[in-house]
This record gives structure tokens, C-alpha cells and sequence, in this order.
């Protein structure tokens, strides 16, 4: 009998020695775990100034309740287009995530990337602006994170109050009523600003003129490739038709640097100018709470141009590197993010609480019923028809013809075709 | 006395002046023969399938796609865009003897004139001035509202004329032709300046006492003696046509609608934007083969007395 207990006792005096072990064994993992230097990982991106800012500030909150460092490294476009594909054929690199705007680049680029599928829950972001990163095959290739809308016309209330303007809520409105009205205004020199740099304010306006005359799936289709629309179809030349009798009218302004030119706005000189959201928190606009905007008359679609982060197939730290991904594509980053102003969040799960309120106004605009976001027009296909684009733009708008219409409508198709192929 | 040494040839070419270029020929060889080689090589490939493909590549940036080098319909029209290698050349036609014949003219006017050197130093500030902040002037110089050239229309009672210059196809390409004379005529006076100082006094001495005007001076002796320098000037200047990239990159990025593009500028768009490096690689070749075959021929001028 007292074998018989003193076998129980060995067994358990044994089994208690070993959960000891197994909880100190686990207890020091974790202790050394905690002690081992956190990897750093880098992040390649276009962005500086404010933009560097607001995503460091990103990055930051990231670093503070993970451990992990988070390098960045600032791309130009050239850099980005050229050199970091070919880096990313010759592992190994150093770096982990990639924040890159143009969906062509991460397409063509696909084969060097992992796939984000694990760390992204696409039921949360607008199904248009995943659909640009997904292949046939369902794999995810990025992560929208971040969204600059290009929700309409911007005006000064004021402006609008002082001389008895009112938003026009049909295009013939627009055309016929507001743009002579404001041309009558003592001091305007033209109705509507014409910014300029290396041709994307051009390109922006012509993207509202798509979808407001033309619906929003004829930019998506234009987006798809000439295998679905050609630029030389009826509906383009309508839409282009209607754009060149306002340039040929002297509405718009010709084409000046795009920040001069929200001066010019704000100083009386111009009625009514298209830009992304992002205007708002420039020092050029003197009293955001004097800045409105209104949609195209009509439309059906909004452009907003999305950052995608995407991770390197050889990424040196991949589990970091998907961590951070995750919590780029999440909630939580994306409220640090549009708090600073100027951006939309693509996570539809953002609170509008954590928008300004000119922000919010951009978001529930975007959010009505009735009105779809479709990725940016030139930088989903991106490459040199975007360099054509807005090229040509800037022909239309200081040529306008219906004769230049139709050459720009011809190398756009060429440029396409090119591109994309038949 | 012959050297008995059978290796004597290997010697002779292993001598120690040879060894030391050995360096310098093996950075010739990785940094510039290798890239050329490359270079035509590529110029000859399919960029999508890596075949031979002949001449396929040149045909297709001289004749065709969205902005051939050479844009015959538009060519036969006379109305821009004319394409890249033809607006290299009307930069020639109208840049070259500019900048020639005002940098000769500043280096003899200012030859002896009191201050004429503060003034040459003033001319001479284009040159020095990176290109990428003249196209920034450029942009502020022709713009409508701010800037000095239309400013000055204004002021002569042209203020009907005033525009964005380079904003139109029209005016694009000539408005940054004319704005880099200033930023080149510097090169051109300086160099006659330097020239100028290699003229024997006798000369001017003797055609002094025969009775020479200053006029019939400049003509037969001034510029004769100025023959070496001018081909420098004209060698140096032409060269930098035509590989302007700069400027029209910051100006007008070739447009609009392909009016100011030039060679460089589309090697360049071709290359990175359109990632087609078969095509960009044909349009290097091709502006290559233009300086290359220039500055030899120069060169060989250069040496006939």
C-alpha cells in the first residue's frame, strides 16, 4: 500500500517537476523574445513634405504597439518605375513594403510580390478600388490605405453668396447659367481654373467630365483597355465634345501652376476650380471654412487616387512586413491618417467622426447613393499613356478645336494600344 | 643592336607606361564600351519577346507611335508637333548661329571697354547656373501674369500678344530655343575672348598703317584668325542641342502635344515611362551616331590648316 502511494507521490511529484520545467521553459522564451532587438523594416514611397509627415505619424503608432522600427526611404517616380523592379528581380534587397499608386506597376509587377490576401478583408474597402490589385486567379496583390478624392468643383461660399450664384444641379445649368454668370463677375478673368504641373489637374477635370457625361463605367471600361472601349468611341468624343466647346467658349483658364492658381481662386480671379481633396489644408486656402465644392452635375462616379502598399516577395522581414501591412489596411492607422486632413481613409470601417469637417463633407459626398469610386483614371493605366495624357490635355486646352479633339482622341487611342494592346 | 630576348615583344607591349593605363582603360572598357555595346545591341531586340528584330525598333521611334522623331504628315503640313529630331535640328538652325555670331560679337565689343570684364562675368552667369533652375526662370519669365516678357509687351503697347509662352504649341519650342541662348551665349564669349587674346597685335598694326577700316579689320583678319576658335564654339554648341534634355524637361516636359520634344527628352520618356528599353535604346543610338559622327567630323576640320 505505502508502495502504492509512494508511486503516486513520484508521479506526481514528477508531473508538477515537468509543468515547472514546461512554464519556466515558456517564461524564459518569452523573456528572451522580449529582450531580442526588434527587426526594422523599410518602406519605399513617393511621398515628402506633409504626406511624408502624416504617414510617419502613421508609422509611429505602428512602431509604439509593436516593437517594430519602420524605416523610410523617399522614391522619385523614376526610381519607383525603373530601378526598384529591376531590385526587385535580384534578391536580396532590403526592402519590405512598397507604397506605390500606379495598379499597372503592381500588376506587372506581381511576380516579385506576395500576395495580401491573409492580412486584407476585402469586404472592407470599395470593391472598385480592390478589383484593380486582384488577378483572375483571387490573389490580392495590395492594400488601398489610402484615398485622395477628386470630389468636384471647389468655390468660395462666399464668393458664391456675394454675387448670387447657386450650384447648378444639371450639366446644362452649369454650362449655360453658372460659368456666364460667373464670367460677368467684375475682377474674374476666367470661370474655371486650369491648374497645371507635370499634367494631372488637367487630367483630373477631363476624369469628372467622363463620369458626369458619360457615367462612370465608361472610365472603368477606358481603365479596362481599348479591348472594351476604344478613345475614338462615340460616347469619348461626346464627353471630349462637350469639354472642348467650353475650353473653345474661354471658360476654362489656361493651364498655371496648380497652387498659384487656388491663389488666383481664392482671390476673386476664377470662379470655380476641380481639384483632389487634399486642397483643404493648403496654406493657399486662407478660411477652409469658406471652401465648398460641388459634384459634376449628375454624375454617377467620383475618381479618387488610392496608395497601395504591397509587400516584396523576398521581403527581409515578411511576418513584420505582412504586421505592417495589416495594420495599414485597418481602422485604426487610417483615423491617425485622415486626422491630419487632406486624405480619405479606404477603410470603410474609419468613423466619419475621425474626418474635418470639409473632409467629411468630401466622404459623405463620396458615400451618397448613387455614386461609385473609381480608381484614378492615368494612374491605374499609368506607364506613358498617362505622360500622353495629360500631354494632350494640355494641347486640347490651349489649342481647343474640334479638329485637336480629334487628334488627341487618335494618340490617346495609339498611346493605349501601345500599352495595352488590341 | 637586336634584342636577343625571345619574349622581347611581350616586353615591349607589357612596358611599364602601358601597365599604368591598364586602370583607366578596364573603367573605359566597364563604364562606357560595355554600355554602348549594350546599348546597340538592345536597339536591335523585340522589347517584349527579347528576338532579333532588324531595324524594327528605329522604324517605329522615326516613323511611328504617339511622338515619332520625325512626324512626316505634320512635316508636309507645317504645323507642330514635327517630332523630336526635327526639333533638334530647327534648335540648331536658330540656336547655333545666335549664339555664335552674339558671342563673338560680346567678346569683340567688350574686348576694350572699361569693365568689360564685370560684363563678361554677367554674360558668363547662364552658363553657370544649373539648367534645371534656367527652365524654373523660363516658366517664371513667360508666364502671363508674372512674368518679364510679357511685362515688357505690355509695356511697349503689345499687351494684346501677352500669354503662357511655352504653354502652346506654337510658341513652346521657340520660347525655350530663345530663353537658352541667353543661358549659352556666355560659353560662346568667353571662348572668343580667350581667341581674341591670340591675335597678334602686329596684324591690327599693320592693317592700321595700310588704312583698314575697323569693319574690313574684323572681316580679314579678326575672323579668319578666329577659324580654330569658331569651330570649337560651333562643336561645343551643337553638341549641347543636341543633347538638351533639361530644359525641356522642366518647361514644357515636350508638349504640349509633343510640340518641344526633342531626342533626349524622349529617350528619356521612352525609357522610364514607356519601359520600352528596346526603343529608348534605338533613339540613344541614334543620338549617339548624331554627336559622335558631328564632334569626328568637327575634330577632323578642326586639324586641316
Amino acid at each position: 500500500m505505502s508502495n502504492g502511494i509512494s508511486g503516486i507521490s513520484k508521479t506526481i511529484a514528477a508531473i508538477v517537476i515537468i509543468v515547472i520545467i514546461i512554464i519556466a521553459g515558456v517564461v524564459a522564451y518569452v523573456y528572451y523574445q522580449s529582450t531580442l532587438p526588434k527587426p526594422t523594416l523599410t518602406v519605399y514611397a513617393l511621398w515628402s513634405g506633409t504626406e511624408q509627415y502624416n504617414f510617419e505619424q502613421a508609422l509611429g503608432n505602428f512602431t509604439q504597439n509593436t516593437g517594430i522600427n519602420v524605416t523610410y526611404a523617399g522614391f522619385t517616380t523614376e526610381q519607383l518605375l525603373v530601378s526598384v523592379p529591376l531590385q526587385l528581380q535580384t534578391p536580396p534587397y532590403d526592402v519590405d513594403v512598397i507604397i506605390i499608386p500606379w495598379t499597372d506597376w503592381i500588376s506587372e509587377n506581381s511576380p516579385y510580390l506576395t500576395t495580401v490576401n491573409d492580412v486584407v478583408t476585402e469586404s472592407d474597402f470599395p470593391a472598385n478600388i480592390i478589383s484593380p490589385v486582384k488577378d483572375g486567379s483571387g490573389n490580392l496583390w495590395a492594400a488601398p490605405f489610402k484615398l485622395s478624392g477628386k470630389p468636384g468643383f471647389w468655390y468660395r461660399t462666399s464668393f458664391f453668396l456675394d454675387n448670387g450664384l447657386t450650384v447648378p444641379t444639371t450639366y446644362d445649368e452649369f454650362k449655360n447659367t453658372l460659368l456666364p454668370a460667373i464670367e460677368a463677375v467684375p475682377g474674374v478673368e476666367q470661370a474655371i481654373a486650369s491648374g497645371d504641373t507635370v499634367g494631372w489637374p488637367l487630367s483630373d477635370t477631363t476624369e469628372g467630365f467622363i463620369m458626369g457625361l458619360g457615367g462612370y463605367q465608361l472610365q472603368l471600361d477606358l481603365e479596362t483597355g481599348t479591348s472594351v472601349r476604344n478613345w475614338t468611341d462615340p460616347q469619348v468624343e461626346n464627353v471630349f465634345g462637350n469639354l472642348t466647346d467650353l475650353l473653345e467658349a474661354g471658360y476654362f483658364s489656361t493651364p498655371a501652376d496648380w497652387e498659384s492658381q487656388l491663389a488666383k481662386l481664392w482671390d476673386g480671379k476664377y470662379g470655380i476650380y476641380w481639384q483632389g481633396s487634399f486642397i483643404t489644408t493648403l496654406p493657399e486656402v486662407q478660411n477652409v471654412s469658406d471652401l465648398n465644392f460641388f459634384g459634376f452635375p449628375g454624375t454617377t462616379g467620383v475618381s479618387g487616387s488610392v496608395d497601395y502598399a504591397v509587400i516584396t516577395k523576398d521581403a527581409p522581414h515578411p511576418a513584420e512586413a505582412k504586421q505592417l501591412v495589416q495594420y495599414l489596411a485597418g481602422a485604426d492607422a487610417q483615423e491617425i491618417m485622415v486626422g491630419q486632413g487632406g486624405f480619405l481613409a479606404t477603410n470603410l470601417n474609419v468613423p466619419s467622426s475621425a474626418y474635418t469637417p470639409i473632409d467629411k463633407t468630401v466622404v459623405d459626398f463620396m458615400g451618397q447613393q448613387g455614386i461609385t469610386i473609381v480608381p484614378d483614371l492615368d494612374d491605374t493605366i499609368g506607364g506613358q499613356w498617362q505622360q500622353t495624357f495629360w500631354d494632350q490635355l494640355k494641347l486640347l486646352w490651349t489649342s481647343p478645336s474640334t479638329s485637336t479633339m480629334n487628334n488627341v482622341l487618335n494618340a490617346l487611342q495609339t498611346a493605349a494600344i501601345e500599352q495595352q494592346g488590341t | 643592336m637586336k634584342d636577343k630576348n625571345p619574349f622581347f615583344f611581350l616586353r615591349r607591349f607589357f612596358n611599364i607606361s602601358r601597365i599604368f593605363l591598364i586602370p583607366a582603360f578596364l573603367l573605359l572598357m566597364i563604364f562606357m564600351f560595355y554600355p554602348i555595346v549594350a546599348t546597340l545591341y538592345t536597339s536591335f531586340l523585340s522589347d517584349r519577346t527579347g528576338n532579333f528584330v532588324g531595324l524594327e525598333n528605329y522604324d517605329f521611334v522615326l516613323f511611328h507611335g504617339v511622338y515619332p522623331l520625325i512626324n512626316v504628315p505634320n512635316l508636309q503640313q507645317g504645323m507642330p508637333p514635327l517630332g523630336g529630331l526635327i526639333n533638334n535640328f530647327i534648335w540648331i538652325a536658330i540656336h547655333l548661329p545666335v549664339v555664335v555670331l552674339s558671342g563673338m560679337f560680346l567678346a569683340v565689343l567688350l574686348r576694350d571697354v572699361r569693365g568689360g570684364t564685370i560684363i563678361k562675368s554677367i554674360v558668363f552667369l547662364g552658363v553657370v547656373i544649373p539648367l534645371v533652375v534656367g527652365g524654373v526662370l523660363f516658366r517664371f519669365i513667360y508666364d502671363k501674369d508674372a512674368g518679364v516678357a510679357n511685362a515688357f509687351l505690355s509695356l511697349i503697347g503689345l499687351g494684346d500678344l501677352t500669354r503662357t509662352w511655352y504653354a502652346f504649341a506654337d510658341t513652346a519650342l521657340l520660347s525655350i530655343i530663345l530663353g537658352s541662348i541667353w543661358i549659352w551665349t556666355g560659353f560662346g564669349m568667353i571662348v572668343y575672348s580667350a581667341g581674341l587674346q591670340g591675335i597678334p597685335v602686329e596684324l591690327y598694326e599693320a592693317a592700321a598703317i595700310d588704312g583698314a577700316s575697323r569693319w574690313k579689320t574684323f572681316w580679314r583678319i579678326t575672323v579668319p584668325m578666329l577659324r580654330s576658335t569658331t569651330i570649337v564654339v560651333v562643336t561645343m554648341t551643337v553638341l549641347w542641342e543636341l543633347k538638351i534634355f533639361d530644359i525641356v524637361y522642366v518647361v514644357t516636359r515636350g508638349g504640349p502635344g509633343g510640340a518641344s520634344d526633342v531626342l533626349a527628352y524622349e529617350m528619356y520618356n521612352t525609357t522610364f515611362f514607356g519601359r520600352n528599353f528596346a526603343a529608348g535604346s534605338a533613339i540613344a543610338v541614334i543620338l549617339t551616331l548624331m554627336t559622335v559622327g558631328f564632334a569626328a567630323y568637327m575634330v577632323n576640320r578642326m586639324s586641316k590648316p
